[in-house]
């Protein structure tokens, strides 16, 4: 399994996304740029420019059409995927952290931190997909501020009346995406900062990664934790794969190995654990810094990760890996 | 591979392991019917996730491109 590099990126990547066929990979980074990239060889297809800061966050919808970024700038912007244009522009007083599309394209969730005077808050956007995607609304649906713990990463539940949240003490939520009001909430789901979040492709149950060297399942519905995996690192990211019943897990070093592994050579894994049985699977190194963010092709063929070195790794896997049942016979409904 | 080899592992990891299998496997068929239930509700098509398969296009691509090859000589 050679992986393809993908070079483009001059800092850290802050997330990445396959779309829907999985045939696109976007990326995203410190370096204020977004790019595209072909699954397949690692071509860049294009870069989408104008972000004046940091984009910590993108979303791409289910038809590959409008392209949600969210930045240091202050500002939200929608991408036309195909032209790069920049098709609407939304300002706030501070950054915006996290963007997540709803099931059905038609509205956008954002987080925009809390700071000097500004607390984190989270707007619900109607998306305007008739014409040319320019004419948007630059009001909110909905506006509201989580209380506590601030929220770092949010997502549509299986119902879109409802917001996931992730907060930086670990709780994890659900909230009413018109009135604000939180219908649900796990403060105990982690023990530090959440990092990330991804659903299944049904939405009823998705995992998070922590700041507390864990990574867990969670029921959406009830925000039941269903599985744990516990690692030696802090965790950056967590991702579910399809076709086999696989956790990805990336993060940064165990505090052991700091001290005897060059960062010279690539130690920085991915790993894989096993979603049902929470054991580990295995690990695949090479990235040169921690590992920001993974991400899983919607069809299980391959897996992409980025790096704080910079790097886009996408690994297709072998044919050896679709036949290794490495725990015998059992089927796993998805 | 010889992850198929499992003469290793105990008949009591095996046994455990099934339990998980089948307490995972019995919670998804529940939150799946459920899942539909609240999608009828909303007056929502179910979503029959299977939908027929897309047409599928041929492209054939032929890079094969050394991307690091890393040599360390170890002197003792």
């Amino acid at each position: 399994m050679r992986p393809i590099l993908l070079q483009g990126h001059e800092r850290s990547l802050t997330q990445i996304k396959f779309n829907r066929e999985g045939d696109l990979l976007f990326s995203c980074s410190k370096d204020h740029v977004i790019n595209v990239w072909f699954t397949d060889n690692g071509e860049r297809l294009g870069t989408y420019d104008g972000h004046n800061g940091t984009v910590w966050t993108i979303d791409v919808d289910s038809q590959s059409r409008f392209l949600v970024s969210g930045s240091a700038d202050n500002t939200m912007r929608l991408w036309s995927v195909e032209t790069g244009k920049c098709l609407y522009e939304w300002e706030f007083p501070t950054a915006v952290k996290r963007v997540a599309f709803s099931e059905d394209d038609d509205q956008v969730v954002c987080i925009t931190e809390q700071r000097m005077g500004h607390q984190g808050a989270i707007r619900v956007f109607d998306i305007n997909r008739e014409g040319d995607g320019t004419d948007q609304s630059s009001e909110p649906i909905s506006f509201f501020n989580p209380t506590g713990s601030k929220a770092v990463v949010c997502a549509f539940a299986h119902d879109p009346s409802l917001i996931i949240t992730g907060h930086e003490s670990g709780k994890v939520a659900l909230f009413n995406a018109k009135t604000g009001e939180e219908v649900q909430g796990n403060t105990r789901a982690h023990l530090d900062q959440v990092t990330d979040l991804q659903l299944s492709p049904d939405r009823s149950y998705f995992v998070t990664s922590s700041k507390d060297k864990t990574a867990r399942l969670h029921d959406t519905r009830t925000l039941l934790v269903l599985k744990t995996y516990s690692t030696e690192t802090p965790l950056n990211s967590a991702a579910i794969s399809q076709g086999k019943p696989y956790i990805l897990l990336g993060g940064g070093q165990d505090a052991m190995s700091v001290t005897t592994t060059s960062l010279r050579q690539g130690k920085f894994e991915t790993r894989f654990w096993h979603m049902v049985l929470e054991e580990e699977v295995g690990r695949v190194k090479g990235h040169f810094g921690p590992v920001n963010t993974i991400a899983v092709h919607p069809k299980g063929t391959c897996y992409a990760s980025g790096g704080e070195d910079g790097f886009v790794r996408v690994h297709h896997f072998d044919e050896s890996y679709f036949r290794a049942k490495p725990y015998g016979d059992l089927e796993i409904e998805d | 591979e010889d992850a198929a080899d499992e003469s290793n592992v105990s008949a009591e990891l095996i046994a455990q392991r099934k339990r998980l299998v089948d307490e995972w496997n019995a919670w998804r068929l529940r939150a799946k019917e459920e899942l539909a239930e609240e999608r009828k509700k909303r007056g929502k098509k179910v979503n029959d996730e299977k939908a027929p398969e897309e047409e599928k296009e041929e492209i054939q691509v032929w890079i094969d491109e050394v991307i690091e090859q890393i040599e360390e000589v170890i002197i003792e």
